[in-house]
């Protein structure tokens, strides 16, 4: 409660200093939000069957997704193998349908790299610089730019956090009640927070297409078992493309443990006998896990904007 | 003495899980089986499984575990699931074996053979008559391969499953593996086995891959199908040709092309349009 005589602090009465905060912390929300439903909607393919399995593994995973994915099905084709002290080895000819990547990381292999180094090298790197922009032209994968402009939005509410931190501690200094203050302050940091970290790799129609593949080729869920043997090299990099690392771990256990894949490199949604999977990892979008329900709330009586 | 059902299907695979893709793929396909213990009646199909429902291809149950052949009564909750599954698939007809699985409550892990006593078969066909009772569709019934005989046998092979076809009303599966791998192991002739068997009464035929070590052929369904065993399909094919041929194969899964070289050469054998 003001007590007459006694100074506002920074000169502005809480419940004004609340209601322009929430007013500018809610616009920033909902321009981040638009911008985000805008840039990172992507261009749907006219039929996700067609995309490469690498193309794919890239998307649910990353670089070192579309990398598993090519050990895959090299391994499965008999291109390559493992050795105790964790090197590639080459066992066979490289195939005729392999990829640029396919490709650099056979050679990376015939050089006896490790799996875990194939991410550093120039071959790879320039092979995976190449899936990525095709990607970005098919408009699912995000392009550096979207991703760095995505990321504007939240800094500006974090500039904003920081201002409602100065309030709340000359706030407090004054004796003044800041307990809606600091509720909002909350909920601003974690939607800030969250919405910076999570920014996707692939847009929102990489996202669908990742769920209708899922849907279409259950019989890859490793809850199928599936005889990789039988449906060959590229099925089983769709296979470590839609559902993660641990698939090489299904193909071939030796092999996988030699060559130290990590088996939480994306996992795929095992809900696919539930009919709605729910998408990959990788981030989706957040949502407003707390754009609207925080900020309202009025602060009657005692003041309560510090 | 029922006769099989008037639909033809041909050539038709063992749905596992592991190849249910390959499964999928298979264009000319009307003709599946799954093992009935691997589905769980409350939940819905398996989405491959499911879509192979959607394309019309006719899925049969293939009971392993009920375990007919013992001398005890069928364990209900066991006859209620088989129903259940077979109700679930919309199969046109399910399958079984003769043979026991457990007995005095001990489980053997897999299937035994009967000794060929008029006791043996009594037991059978009250079994069979339970199951029977439950069921909406035909049940056919498989005799299993058997490496050794039991010393008491009272009836010859033929008269044995004759007998237990003639007092259920059920129908024949035909594992031609196993008649290969039977007469091959006691030094007898398969072909005369076929002719003194109730070919019209097939409801369908196994066909299996298996391998010879130490002398003995053993119905492993994780190798290739030998030519002998084909030709065998031939032999039956030409005396009486059954509703469907199905291949089985449980593990060791070979690239797909040698999988639908496996169904072509069925296929080619029993005198059925190809499936792949």
């Amino acid at each position: 409660m003001d007590v007459p005589g006694q100074s506002h602090t920074w000169g502005i009465p809480g419940p004004t200093f609340l209601s322009i905060f929430l007013v500018i912390a809610a616009l920033l929300l909902a321009g981040t939000l638009v911008h985000r439903a805008v840039s990172f909607s992507g261009r749907r393919p006219e039929n996700p069957g067609r995309l490469h399995p690498l193309q794919v593994a890239w998307l649910n995973g990353g670089d070192h997704l579309a990398i598993y994915a090519a050990l895959g099905a090299l391994r499965v084709a008999g291109a390559l193998g493992s050795q105790a002290d964790h090197r590639l080895v080459q066992t066979g000819p490289l195939p005729a349908w392999a990829t640029r990547l396919d490709w650099a990381v056979y050679q990376a292999a015939g050089q006896g790299r490790r799996s875990r180094e194939l991410i550093g090298d120039p071959g790879v790197r320039s092979a995976l610089t190449e899936l990525r922009a095709e990607l970005e032209r098919a408009g699912l994968a995000l392009p550096p730019t979207a991703r760095t402009a995505a990321r504007v939005g939240p800094i500006l509410l974090l500039v904003l956090l920081g201002v409602g931190v100065l309030r709340l501690v000359a706030g407090i200094a004054n004796h003044k009640p800041v307990g809606f203050l600091l509720l909002t302050l909350a909920c601003l940091a974690a939607a800030s927070i969250v919405l910076l970290v999570r920014v996707p790799r692939g847009t929102r129609a990489a996202r669908t297409a990742l769920r209708t593949l899922r849907d279409q080729q259950p019989h890859l869920s490793p809850e199928y078992l599936p005889a990789y043997a039988t449906y060959g090299p590229a099925a089983t990099a769709l296979g470590i493309a839609l559902f993660g690392g641990a698939v090489l771990y299904a193909l071939d256990p030796v092999f996988a443990a030699e060559a130290e894949i990590r088996r939480t490199v994306a996992s795929g949604a095992h809900t696919s006998t539930a009919g709605s999977s729910s998408g990959g990892s990788g981030g989706g979008d957040p949502g407003d896990s707390c754009g609207g329900g925080c900020g309202g709330g009025g602060c009657g009586g005692g003041g309560c904007g510090g | 003495m029922t006769e099989a059902t008037g639909t033809t299907y041909g050539v038709g695979i063992g749905w596992r899980p592991e190849i249910a893709g390959f499964v999928a793929a298979l264009p000319g396909l009307r003709f599946a089986e799954v093992i009935a213990e691997s589905l769980a009646p409350g939940n819905p199909l398996p989405p491959a499984l499911a879509a192979l429902r959607e394309r019309q291809v006719a899925v049969v149950p293939h009971g392993t575990r009920l375990s007919l052949g013992g001398a005890e009564p069928v364990d209900p909750a066991r006859v209620r699931h088989f129903a259940q599954v077979t109700e679930l698939l919309g199969a046109p007809l399910a399958s079984e074996h003769i043979a026991f699985v457990r007995a005095g409550g001990m489980e053997a892990g897999h299937l035994l053979p009967l000794p060929r006593t008029r006791e043996a078969v009594d037991a059978m066909v009250a079994n069979v008559n339970r199951v029977q009772a439950e069921l909406a569709v035909p049940l056919a019934l498989e005799p299993i391969a058997a490496i050794f005989d039991w010393p008491d046998d009272e009836l010859d092979e033929a008269q044995f499953i004759t007998e237990i076809l003639d007092r259920t009303g059920a129908l024949l599966l035909l594992d031609v593996a196993n008649v290969y791998a039977n007469a091959r192991n006691r030094g007898t002739d398969p072909v005369a086995l076929l002719d003194r068997l109730p070919l019209e009464r097939i409801g369908y035929v196994h066909v299996a891959g298996g391998a010879t070590r130490d002398g003995i052929y053993h119905d492993t369904h994780t190798d290739p199908v030998p030519d002998a065993v084909l030709d065998l399909v031939t032999e039956l094919c030409a005396r009486h040709r059954p509703p469907a041929v199905l291949l089985e194969r449980d593990g060791h899964y070979p690239p797909a092309a040698a999988l639908r070289g496996e169904l072509d050469a069925i296929a080619e054998a029993s005198g059925f349009p190809l499936i792949t």
